[in-house]
């Protein structure tokens, strides 16, 4: 039994993690299909999938709930459903929507936040919001309770760590001593702290007046003034999404390719995992080159030789030289995975190969999700 | 097209999205242009120092360093720019550590979205006026923008814009102004977008060269595609290869041979056939993609090839400048 397989039987909440790229889409999807498969009933959120996997999944927009996988699509993929999917693509601006409304002390301020102009902007630049909204939109699904398992993919950020920070740099940035100045002189409260970080305060807001002008600043510190009303109800369900993550009913599932830029993050983002208390469940290695055969070993005379000969013997030469590349290839693939394999126990990593077709409709899914479950443990 | 035409923006912005071959282009476009006796500074914005590994030489600095002759380089910490931004405009040096914390660059990126790209791009502008930090003068004949892949790109583009139209009135407006024409300069600056013969980054780049067009009013430079697997067998060979498939006859193969020599074992021989079909499926997959990119562009489109090296290292480079040339020249 593969890990995946294993956790996905077990948890409810599984959440795909690694650098961009690497298929951590494909393979919530591939998951959240194959468990849906075994009966489950399953919901796959999803960031950014490609064009053609979302169309798969009959996913024509963005939406603020998942919406159920018609079961037709899998028959006439020759996939035998016993359960439910359901999926969804995250809007992060509705989502931000949503907790304003939630959190906001009143129906009044929720308004003037959501009309300030600053908002649309900030909606989309406040650093860690996507990340955020995923969260946010993780917890309400599983409170919510009506599904056996949620697969969440993660936003496709430069580097896996930010997502697993975000909650933190949104709340730590609310909090900061400089967002502090800015909104002082819009709080009633701030009398004290002023006066004492008087200069370095004055200073700042001077400085960034400068560079943005005062309307802008002045913009600004409004929105963030009527934003604090929110903060206690931010922190307290970062508190309880970090909660959930923890938890025995959570699991990650650490995505890498076999490049080196994509190893040495993994490699980095589970001990992370570790130090944060977070489940540790599976590493998929993706999109792995396959070692089809041992090294052969050619004279270069040999191969000139074949080169000079007929059509055969050329032929032949070149598919010496070619199985010669991508065994170049294999070995710099398990050069790099090695680093990863001392951290890794063995019994966690899951190998899916670079397919000979794409990833991107219910067969190509369901050809990943074979390699998930039933694969061999480890190569 | 000439190549040293090709060169003549003095500013050449090479953009696409994460892990496509911005850094890699970046360098072969370098080593292209060094071999022409250009001075070429190629500036790194994010914090991975793939350059200065490509080039294997120290991690770099705010300040440029020669990473290979004629081939500089530099590394844009938004924080540094900003430092670089006060005392060029207003005098003031590093005065407290508020300046440096990146919850003020937050704050300020909050209030005026694209700052940092704008500093980043300011630092761009004062390269291409020949300003450095310190005392040493510099007079590059082109400045490489490895661009950042966090954010769009467009983003990064655009910023001085979307500044411009939310700024009204506000001090950094005459910046960004000075910034947009130099982006928007056709005689100054070329973008180049990089990307992969892949659905999503296919699709994304033409909605990049679109936006850039309709959005900035400029013409995106060449499309490269880079990892493009190259051709293995010709027309003959690959006929043949499919008579000895169908006819079940590939164990002939391990006559052939042993006409040479060569011991091969029927594994051998499977493995062998099992790398060019590989190849040959990656290929059509690619070929596919390559193809709905040049329907949907009428930009020049120019592939480079997947080199199959155990990491790519200087000499990768200098192959990868050499088909650059050739395919360049041919446009
Ligand atoms: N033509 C090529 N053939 C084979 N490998 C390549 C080629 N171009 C790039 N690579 C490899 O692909 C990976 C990504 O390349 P590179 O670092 O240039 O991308 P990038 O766009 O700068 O990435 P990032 O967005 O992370 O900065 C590297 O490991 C590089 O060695
Ligand atoms: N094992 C695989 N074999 C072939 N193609 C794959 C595989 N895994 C992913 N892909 C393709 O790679 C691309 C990127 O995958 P995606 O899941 O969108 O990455 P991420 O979500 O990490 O950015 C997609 O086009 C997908 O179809
Ligand atoms: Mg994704
Ligand atoms: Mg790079």
């Amino acid at each position: 039994m593969s890990a995946v397989s294993e956790i996905a039987a077990r948890k409810e909440v599984i959440v795909c993690a690694g650098a961009g790229g690497v298929g951590k889409t494909t393979v919530a999807a591939a998951v959240g299909l194959r468990a849906a498969a075994e009966g489950k009933k399953v919901a796959v959120l999803t960031i950014d999938p490609a064009r053609r996997l979302a169309t798969s999944l009959g996913l024509k927009e963005l939406g603020n709930d998942p919406s159920r996988v018609s079961p037709r699509r899998f028959s006439s993929a020759g996939i035998d459903m016993r359960g439910e999917l359901y999926a969804m693509m995250l809007d992060t601006k509705s989502t931000f929507d949503e907790v304003v409304m939630r959190y906001a002390p009143s129906d009044e301020q929720a308004e003037t936040i959501l009309a300030n102009r600053l908002y649309r902007n900030i909606a989309g630049t406040l650093s860690g919001t996507q990340e955020y909204m995923a969260m946010e939109k993780l917890y309400e699904l599983h409170a919510a309770g009506g599904y056996d398992l949620i697969v969440i993919d993660t936003p496709p950020t430069r580097n896996a760590l930010d997502f697993l920070d975000a909650p933190r740099r949104m709340t730590d940035f609310l909090d900061s001593r400089v967002l502090k100045w800015l909104i002082l002189p819009y709080t009633r409260a701030g009398g004290g702290i002023f006066r004492m970080a008087n200069a370095a305060a004055t200073t700042f807001l001077r400085v960034v007046k400068r560079i943005v002008g005062s309307e802008v600043l002045q913009d600004t510190a409004e929105f963030f003034a009527n934003l604090q009303g929110m903060y206690d109800g931010f922190k307290q369900r970062a508190r309880e999404v970090a909660q959930l993550l923890q938890s025995d009913a959570t699991s990650f599932i650490v995505v890498t390719s076999p490049a080196a830029d994509s190893v040495a993050e993994a490699t980095f983002f589970s001990s992370r995992l570790n130090e944060a208390g977070l489940p540790f469940g599976a590493l998929v290695v993706n999109r792995v080159h396959p070692r089809l055969g041992d090294p052969i070993a050619v004279r270069p005379r040999v191969l000139q030789r074949l080169e000079r000969g007929d059509g055969e013997e050329r032929l032949l030469a070149k598919l010496l030289d070619n199985y010669e590349a991508f065994m170049r290839v294999v070995s710099l693939e398990e050069k790099n995975l090695a680093a990863l394999a001392r951290r890794v126990p063995k019994h966690c990593w899951v190998r899916v190969p670079y397919l000979e077709r794409e990833a991107v409709d219910l067969p190509g899914l369901w050809a990943v999700s074979e390699q998930l479950f039933d694969g061999p443990a480890d190569a | 097209m000439e190549l040293d035409d090709f060169l003549g923006p003095r500013i050449i912005i090479v953009s696409g999205k994460g892990g496509v071959g911005k850094t890699t282009v970046s360098a072969a476009l370098a080593i292209v242009a060094a071999r022409r006796g250009r001075k070429v500074c190629i500036t790194e914005v994010d914090r991975k120092g793939t350059l200065a590994k490509l080039f294997d030489s120290e991690p770099l600095t705010y300040e440029p360093s020669e990473m290979s002759p004629n081939v500089w380089g530099i590394h844009i910490e938004p924080g540094d720019a900003l430092a670089e931004y006060l005392d060029v405009q207003y005098h003031m040096k590093r005065i407290s550590w508020v300046f440096t914390t990146t919850h003020f660059l937050d704050i300020i990126t909050t209030t005026a979205p694209g700052f940092k790209d704008i500093l980043v791009l300011g630092k761009v502008w004062y390269l291409e006026q020949g300003r450095t930090r310190s005392a040493v003068k510099h007079s590059f004949d082109n400045v490489i923008v490895d661009a950042p892949a966090a954010g769009h790109m467009l983003s990064f583009l655009e910023s001085p814009k979307g500044l411009t139209d939310a700024l009204r009135v506000g001090p950094i407006r005459r910046q960004a102004e000075w910034l947009v024409d130099m982006v928007t300069d056709p005689h100054r600056t070329k973008v180049h977008l990089v990307t992969l013969p892949e659905e999503m980054p296919v699709i994304e780049t033409l909605e990049t060269s679109e936006a850039l067009r309709r959005r900035l009013g400029i013409r995106s430079g060449a499309i490269f595609v880079n990892a493009v697997y190259s051709e293995l067998l010709s027309k003959q060979e690959r006929s043949l290869l499919a008579e000895i498939r169908s006819a079940g006859r590939t164990a002939e193969l391990a006559k052939v041979a042993a006409r040479v020599g060569l011991d091969l074992e029927e594994e051998d021989v499977d493995a062998l056939v099992g790398y060019e079909r590989f190849l040959e499926a990656r290929r059509s997959i690619q070929a596919r993609h390559l193809r709905a990119l040049r329907r949907g562009t009428e930009e020049p489109v120019v592939t480079l090839p997947f080199l199959f090296s155990a990491g790519l290292a200087l000499p990768d480079i200098e192959t990868l400048a050499d088909a650059l040339e050739k395919e360049i020249e041919a446009l």
